[in-house]
């Protein structure tokens, strides 16, 4: 039940409270460049969500086998050339970058060819934003969460699994594609508008996210009160424990 | 222990590089998706306007249409009969002569020749105008809120005086402007030579009707088809033969020219050079910008 | 074949006619992110110069070596060698200001600026060249944030860099430190750069016919 709770918290959080977009600014860019037709929006929605799916799933194995501190795999190969208890101290986290973006690079590459051999009519509608997609700053942001809640944590036990970190990725990507779809229908609308000439194209589309980042700051405190329904006595006891 | 973490990562990045090399050239072979060598030659032979006239998304679209046999060779208009016998050539077929099809405007009348014209102040595009009633009296005519001039990628028709006017030196043919007026008063018809008559009036009311809501419109008095054979009457409204037509009939065309009494029916196409030498002297025509102000723009805020 | 721009060319260009934010619309997520205070700001500008210069030094080096459909993958692992880096040094010696720009640094690796500095000039022209325009467009870069982090920090908390500058009963509009305001601030300053761009070239139309 617990676990259940943390889920749709994380999804709840991932897309609505701390929309991508509107709260943390990462995808700007494509949200400001894709956003004119609702077709297109919703395909390069769909292509960020699913790339940033797949994202999470790799970064996730490799930090968890590989990167993290005593992690398995690392621990083992060390094993072979020093005593264990050094082993246990191997700490590649400093590869971390290198290692996600290398990851980002080559699963976008391979969804490329996956998508354009199997589902050709797919490929024909958001086929060409994939390449677009590896320098999103959103793919890159999701393996960086993920990453800090795998390391960051003080407690290894608390470190997230699996099921925990695609939550995040791919609500993450359905609350982009939330955020730029409702864009791409007020643009669409405001093709017959008379917009002032210096404020056209980037100008108005930066104010009126700035109108719909109001909207979506309404979010806040959703996960907290949403936490009290879904599990009081996980609360009460965290409040007798604070008292 | 600085060494084996050196050494660890080096490992670890290698053996990453090494297994994304094998996996993506596994991909690599087998999601290999069949192209036609076909395809590129096309795309070089087609123009690459990606203008949509073909009825095509894209060049490429078009290209791979052709190549897989779902599009006749001869639908870029933008390339003409040049790229249509390029495309014909690498796709080892004939192609028959056709001539390049152009936009005729249906209509004659500018803003002073339309009556009952009343303020619009609603979406400034014919599409939504068209949905109002009352905007202008004939309800058949061209609306002037620059749609097909929007929908133009050549810069080649304009709306001149509240009128759609084709600019022929730019046109291509693609079809975006038929495509795009809500009133359909623009249609595409073969030209088969430089200047081509038409009707300008797609008023298909009887004239007394005619008369009340245009100054120029078509009273359907049918004086034309009784000079020229090329001419057949529908619904109070002359539409020319353009399957048929060809300069033999030339001195029958100009009679009904001449003979028509709202001067409705005309030549249009690129200006020959008499035709240039006749307007060197005249002013060019006004191009009116609709100026959108409200009845509060200029109000002082009382509030 | 058009002539190449020159490193000084490149330079003057980087600062003001080809601004990264203003006038290509390039790294706009740590231009709303990091904007909070001029502190931030400044912190992040030079840390992307850094990056920037670095990374297109060496791309320069070997950008004969350079394969046409790889080249966009080499730029990335380059550039986030030079992030961890970076993100190593600042929180070494700057700890509070690195958690304040927490998961940014490291997204300078996808920012788009460099890796469109490194496609466009780095990879083809000289190692001088390359350093030059890095330099010009860090610089662009540096101009930007610091007029959305002053207009930003002021409005929204009376402070510049920790010195009061509006008088303390200035009621802080707080808005301008959260997410609306990001955006506000910059589509607004946008739209100004455009106007003044706007009247500039209407002048030189003027003048020229």
């Amino acid at each position: 039940m617990h676990y259940l709770t943390d889920i749709i918290l994380i999804a709840l959080g991932a897309a609505l409270i701390n929309n991508f977009v509107l709260y943390y600014f990462v995808g700007i860019c494509p949200f400001i460049g894709v956003s004119r037709r609702i077709d297109m929006a919703l395909g390069m929605g769909f292509a960020v969500t699913f790339v940033i799916s797949i994202a999470a799933l790799l970064s996730w194995t490799i930090t968890t086998f590989i990167l993290a501190p005593g992690a398995p795999v690392s621990k083992w190969v060390a094993g072979f050339f020093v005593s264990p208890e050094a082993a246990a101290q191997v700490d590649l986290t400093i590869l971390s970058y290198v290692v996600y973006i290398f990851a980002i690079a080559s699963s976008v590459q391979f969804v490329e060819m996956y998508v354009r051999k199997f589902y050709p009519s797919l490929y024909r509608s958001f086929g060409v934003f994939l390449p677009l997609i590896t320098t999103n700053c959103a793919i890159l942001f999701a393996c960086l969460i993920i990453f800090s809640r795998i390391v960051g944590v003080d407690n290894p036990a608390d470190a997230w699994d699996i099921g925990r970190a695609l939550t995040l990725a791919a609500f993450g990507g359905v609350g982009f594609t939330i955020a730029i779809t409702i864009m791409a229908g007020i643009r669409e609308e405001l093709e017959l508008c008379d917009i002032p000439k210096p404020l056209r194209g980037a100008g108005i589309t930066l104010i009126v996210a700035s109108v719909l980042a109001m909207a979506f700051m309404g979010f806040t405190g959703v996960d907290s009160g949403l936490r009290k329904v879904l599990a009081p006595a996980a609360v009460e006891s965290a409040q007798s424990a604070e008292k | 222990m600085i060494w084996v973490t050196v050494s660890l990562a080096a490992g670890t990045l290698v053996g990453m590089a090494v297994a994304m090399s094998y996996v993506l050239g596994w991909a690599n072979r087998t999601f290999y998706v069949e192209v036609d060598t076909r395809v590129e030659a096309v795309i070089d032979a087609l123009p690459g306007a990606n203008c949509g006239g073909c009825g095509f998304v894209g060049c490429s679209d078009y290209a791979e249409a052709v190549v897989s046999g779902r599009a006749p060779v001869d639908r870029c208009s933008v390339g003409g009969s040049s790229c249509a016998a390029a495309v014909a050539e690498i796709m080892g077929v004939e192609v028959a002569r056709s001539w390049p099809y152009r936009p005729i405007v249906h209509c004659g009348a500018h803003y002073d020749d339309r009556l009952y014209r009343s303020e619009y102040r609603g979406e400034p595009t014919c599409t939504a105008a068209n949905l109002v009633a009352g905007v202008q009296g004939c309800t058949y005519g061209c609306l002037g809120f620059g749609d097909c001039e929007r929908s133009c990628d050549f810069d080649a028709i304009h709306v001149i005086d509240g009128l759609a006017t084709v600019d022929y030196d730019k046109c291509v043919g693609c079809g975006a402007c038929a495509k795009a007026c809500p009133r359909n008063i623009i249609t595409m018809i073969p030209f088969k030579y430089e200047q081509m008559l038409a009707v300008t009036c797609s008023n298909k009311d009887i004239g007394d009707e005619v008369k009340i809501v245009c100054k120029v419109g078509c009273i359907g008095c049918r004086v034309c088809s009784r000079f020229c054979s090329l001419f057949t009457f529908e619904e109070n409204l002359p539409a020319i033969d353009y399957g048929n037509y060809c300069t033999d009939f030339m001195d029958q065309l100009e009679k009904a020219v001449k003979k028509c009494p709202r001067k409705g029916i005309v030549f249009i196409g690129k200006p020959s050079p008499k035709d240039l030498e006749a307007v060197e002297a005249h002013p060019l025509p006004r191009v009116i910008e609709s100026d959108f102000k409200t009845t509060v723009d200029d109000t002082e805020w009382r509030g | 074949m058009p002539v190449a721009p020159t490193a000084a060319e490149r330079f003057i260009q980087g600062i003001l006619p080809e601004n990264p934010v203003y006038r290509q619309l390039l790294g706009l997520c740590p231009t709303l992110a990091v904007t909070n205070g001029l502190k931030a700001a400044m912190t992040m500008a030079g840390a992307v110069a850094f990056v920037l210069f670095c990374a297109n030094i060496v791309t320069s080096v070997i950008r004969h070596l350079l394969k046409p459909h790889l080249r966009i993958v080499i730029f990335t692992l380059i550039i986030a060698t030079f992030v961890t880096i970076t993100d190593r040094f600042l929180a070494a010696y700057m700890y509070d200001m690195s958690k304040t720009l927490g998961p940014y640094i490291p997204l300078i690796i996808v920012n788009c600026i460099i890796i469109c500095r490194c496609e466009v000039c780095a990879s083809r022209q000289s190692i001088v060249t390359a350093g030059a325009d890095a330099l010009g467009q860090a610089g662009g870069f540096g101009l930007a944030l610091a007029s959305i982090a002053a207009v930003r920090e002021i409005l929204g908390t009376g402070l510049l860099f920790g010195v009061q500058i509006l008088p303390a009963t200035w009621p802080n509009w707080v808005v301008m430190i959260l997410p609306p305001g990001a955006f506000m601030t910059l589509g607004l300053l946008l739209g100004a750069v455009n106007w003044i761009e706007l009247r500039r070239s209407e002048r030189a139309d003027k003048k020229r016919g």
